[in-house]
């Protein structure tokens, strides 16, 4: 299982207009594993993300997921497949409740259709069940933080880390292979940033996913990190461990500018 | 040949008008990203002030100043009516709504374009007014003219069609060489950072709808000039003034002018060698199917988001 | 508000407290917040049999074959908005050419029950054809809707619209065959007819009450199908949607396609409403379907609550209920007072401002009659009396001359419109000081120019309804009230 490259992008390229966003980029992704891509603003991150889901289609080079090629499919379909994302500014479904966010999301891999919803078949009625109670497992793995009560609530009464819970819980509920969190630990505070680490972590070991994580706050990246991949102006400056990449020249230049790269 | 010659005549004509009509629409959605449905009915509503004008200056058979000045105020008169009226739309119905999801201000322009024309019909009935302009000083503008072939090209014809061309150079001025217009311009390109930048974006977009509906007017005007006008001519007319700037590429000025004249010929010709019962439906499915192949009209830029 | 049984406090937060003691929801004080909460736990399907059995009890109580047509026609007009509602209050889409689908059930119920193409199909049939045509047409003119932006799709529907008009009123030559008839439309379409039978349209020229019954067994159907649906996994694919398309879309839903099928379960709903109304009138002409329609079912809709079932229900029978009571000046006249009177309280309630507001107005009026009524008898002579109180107590209140000049009637008008909107930019004392006057110009135009021309008035209360709803409450009566964070 481990070494069999889930995501690979070859000589990716996004350009709008004439600017090139993202340029050749090569980066994989292996089963099991923990990625964080790191780079100042403008990197060309959130864009890799973008490409990934199907959002944009890449103006050059191609997307393998799974062994087949994503590129040009429509970002439903890609999630289907199993690929699924968090949002680097929360959206979230806020008028619904934190159980209907996460039963929402289950779309994809279930199959009751309008026609039976109307009549109310049995097998629809069971359906529902199963999309209800794995919702509020998947809500359970959050522990405490999203609990029984919290479910009928509506999304917007939530805390601001409890948002970013739910939305990681939402994206799974969707049965993803691959998870992107883009900067789960974004404005979070030291304990909060703790307990996204931890669940990170756990997502991995417990739920079985592969991630690919976009973060700034470098704790976060050193203490879940399986291997780091830094970019800059849309390419690729720097790959391996933490902390080969943390003391790359290039990535300490990109982040703190020439001087520090030589004073260092 | 004749035939030809009449029906690009027409086509000229009407072309004209659509074009001054498909401006306003333009103007208003390179700005606000909002199809104005009530425009057609500011087009009506200035048909008819120009008619108030007409009455009150005389009447079509016993007019009190003569006809060039004549036709001057009344167009005036439609143009600054319209502007105002164009501004009360905006204030009342559309500005609240400003920040409301993109389908509530169109309900809103719905609800306006209703009452616009119902209200026209409440205070002046439901028949039609005709400026019978032809009885104007014993009919000089059908009688004097010049003729092309065996065409002949009246009087009336020429002014309406030199009017709107006056017109919308002078908005092109406005827009491309003042500064208000470079603030248009501005704000329909990024509202947000145009405010950053210190323009007032509600002087900008009251700007836009006076200038759409005072060309508006003044094609209520010119349109009546040759046909009858009645309450109900507004729907029609602004679906077709809308067709016109998606033609062209909504948003783009030239291209509304653009869009006015293909559509107007394309109604001409349709109505001359096909039927005329038939040409708006032509006219219809020319304009779906530049909207399902080129969405983004003639003149107008294909829309890059970033997410 | 300390519980005794509690031992520790909340340990995770404010929320957990909030959860402990019940749906902390803001509710109003005394009665009427019990009473909305009570009515807040019927559970939905409580409502729907309450009302059906009320409307079903109705012909016994009402005998007029003119009411219950009436009572018919409301039936239609709310399954019209609940079409409308699956498009634009789930769909979040503006189908202009609703009304075209409303037609095409019509002309297809009448293509396939009547002597124009000697087809005379069973009603168990054609009304689930009609239903099916009807949804394939909405697909085929939703699917523009995969490319293009929102008032563009909008667009295209206003044009399948005239489409649809061109060609039912030209259709007498379509390739020189006769299809649609033309302005004729079709004429002696069969009843509706089950195995054989027929269900007679009227008896002794007596609408025939089963029609009514028919047509709130079809509106039950429609509502409960299209509740389930809304509860179901399609239902919350739509809210989501309706939250944040992109988001929708990247959690696996399939934006584009669930869109479209809004627009075809409208589509199909409008054209069942179609095939009951062409059964009931035993033909179908190209004018039933004309653009006032649109805007009416979309002020139900906007009324009601779009999004919201039972709002749109209610939002279709009080604009029906409406336009019933506009076309009869003596209740038209009743409408305006008692609504002017009702809408005073509510702004007002019973305070010191409502004293000087009602009472300022009527006592303008009575000083403003007076003065009219000596400076010219003619001036206020004009009323007819029609019998009723009010319209004799108003004759003597509102100036009402026996002829109008011309110019009377826009000046007037314009003027009502103009102080109208600028109230809406008034506050506090110069507020109420310009509604004396305002209200008072209100009731002359009403009398004068409005009641005079029931036709255009009834549309442009409409219009200038629907511009109100979306500019002061666009939730409407049930919608939700949608809180959006940016």
């Amino acid at each position: 299982m481990a070494g069999t490259r889930l995501l690979e992008l070859t000589g990716v390229s996004m350009a709008f207009g004439g600017l090139n966003v993202i340029d050749e980029l090569d980066l994989h992704v292996d089963e099991g594993e923990i990625l964080s891509v790191i780079g100042p603003n403008g990197a060309g991150k959130t864009t890799l993300f973008n490409l990934v889901t199907g959002v944009y289609e890449p103006t050059g080079g191609d997307i393998v997921f799974a062994g087949e090629s994503i590129k040009g499919l429509e970002p439903h379909k890609i999630t289907q497949r199993g690929i699924a994302r968090t949002f680097q500014t929360l959206r979230l479904f806020l008028n619904m409740s934190v159980r209907e966010n996460v039963m929402a999301a289950a779309y994809g891999h279930t199959k009751a259709g309008v026609f039976r919803s109307m009549l109310r078949t049995p097998g629809q009625r069971r359906e529902e069940r199963e999309i209800r109670a794995s919702a509020e497992q998947r809500l359970a793995f959050f522990g405490e933080r999203l609990t029984g009560y919290r479910w009928d609530q509506p999304a917007y009464s939530l805390s601001y880390a409890n948002r970013r819970r739910l939305e990681i819980a939402r994206a799974t509920a969707t049965n993803p292979r691959l998870l992107l969190l883009d900067e789960p630990a974004a404005g979070m505070n030291p304990k909060e940033t703790q307990e996204i680490t931890e669940l990170i972590g756990k997502l991995r070991t417990e739920g079985g996913f592969t991630i690919l994580v976009i973060e700034h706050d470098m704790h976060v990246v050193e203490g879940i990190s399986d291997r780091v991949v830094a970019l800059d102006h849309g390419v690729k400056i720097a790959e391996g461990s933490f902390e080969q990449v943390a003391t790359d020249a290039r990535v300490v230049e990109a982040y703190l500018g020439t001087g520090a790269a030589e004073r260092k | 040949m004749d035939t030809f010659i009449q029906l690009t005549l027409n086509g000229l004509t009407l072309g004209s008008v659509y074009a001054l009509i498909a401006l306003g629409y333009s103007l208003v959605y390179g700005i606000l990203k909002l199809l104005n449905f009530a425009h057609g009915d500011v087009f009506m509503v200035g048909s008819f002030i120009g008619f108030g004008a007409l009455q009150l200056l005389g009447g079509s058979t016993d007019p009190i100043v003569p006809v060039w000045l004549l036709l001057i105020l009344i167009t005036l008169a439609a143009m600054a009516g319209c502007a105002v009226l164009g501004v009360a739309i905006e204030r009342f119905a559309y500005r609240p709504l400003r920040d409301a999801p993109r389908i509530a201000p169109l309900i809103s322009a719905l609800g306006v374009s209703f009452f616009l024309a119902y209200s026209v019909q409440l205070m002046f009935g439901s028949q039609q007014r005709d400026y019978d302009a032809f009885s104007l000083d014993g009919g000089v503008l059908f009688l004097t003219g010049f003729n092309i072939g065996n065409v002949r090209v009246p009087l009336l014809r020429i002014v309406i069609i030199l009017s709107a061309f006056v017109l919308m150079v002078l908005l092109w001025l406005l827009v491309t060489k003042t500064r208000t217009g470079k603030a248009m311009r501005a704000t329909s390109y990024d509202r947000e950072a145009a405010a950053m930048m210190g323009i007032d974006i509600d002087k900008v977009i009251v700007f836009a709808f006076v200038l759409g509906s005072a060309l508006a007017g003044a094609a209520g005007v010119m349109f009546a000039l040759r046909a009858p006008t009645a309450a109900t001519i507004g729907f029609i007319a602004g679906l077709k003034g809308f067709t016109a700037a998606v033609i062209g590429g909504i948003g783009s000025i030239p291209g509304a002018m653009a869009g006015g004249l293909i559509l107007g010929f394309a109604e001409a010709f349709t109505q001359g060698y096909i039927s005329t019962r038939w040409s708006d439906l032509f006219v219809f499915v020319i304009l779906i199917a530049f909207m399902l192949l080129r969405p983004q009209g003639l003149f107008g830029k294909a829309d890059i988001k970033k997410v | 508000m300390t519980d005794p049984n509690e031992q520790q406090g909340p340990r995770i937060g404010k929320d957990e407290w909030v959860a402990r003691h019940g749906d902390n929801r803001a509710r109003r004080a005394g009665i009427a917040g019990t009473i909305e909460e009570r009515l807040r736990g019927v559970p939905w399907w409580a409502w729907l049999a309450l009302f059906t059995g009320a409307v079903c009890l109705l012909p016994l109580g009402v005998d007029s074959g003119y009411a219950r047509r009436i009572a018919f026609d409301t039936v239609i007009y709310m399954l019209l908005a609940l079409g409308l509602n699956v498009v634009v209050g789930w769909g979040g889409l503006l189908d202009l050419g609703y009304v075209a689908f409303f037609g095409v059930g019509a002309y297809t119920y009448a293509f396939l029950s009547s002597d124009k193409f000697d087809l005379h199909l069973p009603a168990i049939l054609t009304i689930p054809l009609a239903c099916a045509v009807g949804g394939a047409i909405g697909l085929l003119v939703g699917l523009p809707s995969r490319r293009l932006v929102g008032d563009y799709l909008a667009i295209v529907t206003l044009f399948f619209f005239q489409i649809f008009l061109t060609v039912t009123n030209n259709g007498e030559n379509l390739f020189g065959t006769d299809v649609t008839g033309g302005p004729n439309g079709i004429i002696n379409v069969d009843p509706l007819g089950l195995f054989g039978r027929e269900l007679p349209v009227s008896t002794d020229g007596v609408f025939n009450v089963s029609y009514l019954y028919v047509a709130l067994a079809a509106f039950v159907v429609v509502y409960v199908a299209l509740r389930f649906a809304d509860q179901s996994r399609t239902g919350r694919a739509w809210r989501s949607l309706r939250e944040d398309p992109l988001a929708a879309e990247l959690m696996g839903m399939p934006v584009s396609w669930l869109k479209l099928m809004a627009f075809a379960f409208g589509a199909a709903v409008a054209a069942l409403a179609g095939t009951l109304v062409t059964a009931l009138n035993a033909s179908v002409f190209p004018q039933s379907f004309e653009f006032p329609l649109l805007i009416t079912i979309y002020t139900m809709v906007i009324l009601g609550g779009a999004g919201s079932q039972a709002g749109v229900v209610i939002g279709a029978i009080l604009i029906s209920v409406l336009l019933e009571v506009l076309r009869e000046p003596g209740d038209a006249r009743f409408l305006f007072y008692t609504l002017g009177l009702l809408g005073l309280f509510a702004a007002f309630r019973f305070s010191v401002r409502l004293a000087v507001v009602l009472g300022g107005t009527i006592s303008f009026g009575l000083i403003a009659h007076a003065v009219a009524g000596r400076v010219n008898d003619l001036w206020t002579a004009g009323t007819e009396s029609g019998g009723s109180r009010l319209g004799a107590w108003a004759a003597h209140w509102v100036i009402v001359p026996t002829d109008l000049a011309s110019w009377v009637t826009p000046v007037s008008y314009i003027g009502l419109v103009a102080l109208t909107l600028l109230l809406t930019l008034l506050h506090g004392w110069s507020r109420m000081a310009l509604l004396v006057p305002t209200l008072y110009l209100a009731a002359f135009v009403w009398e004068n120019v409005m009641l005079v021309k029931p036709e255009p008035t009834r549309f442009v209360i409409l219009g200038a309804l629907l511009v109100a709803v979306m500019v002061a409450r666009p939730e409407g009566i049930l919608g939700e009230k949608r809180v959006e964070i940016v």
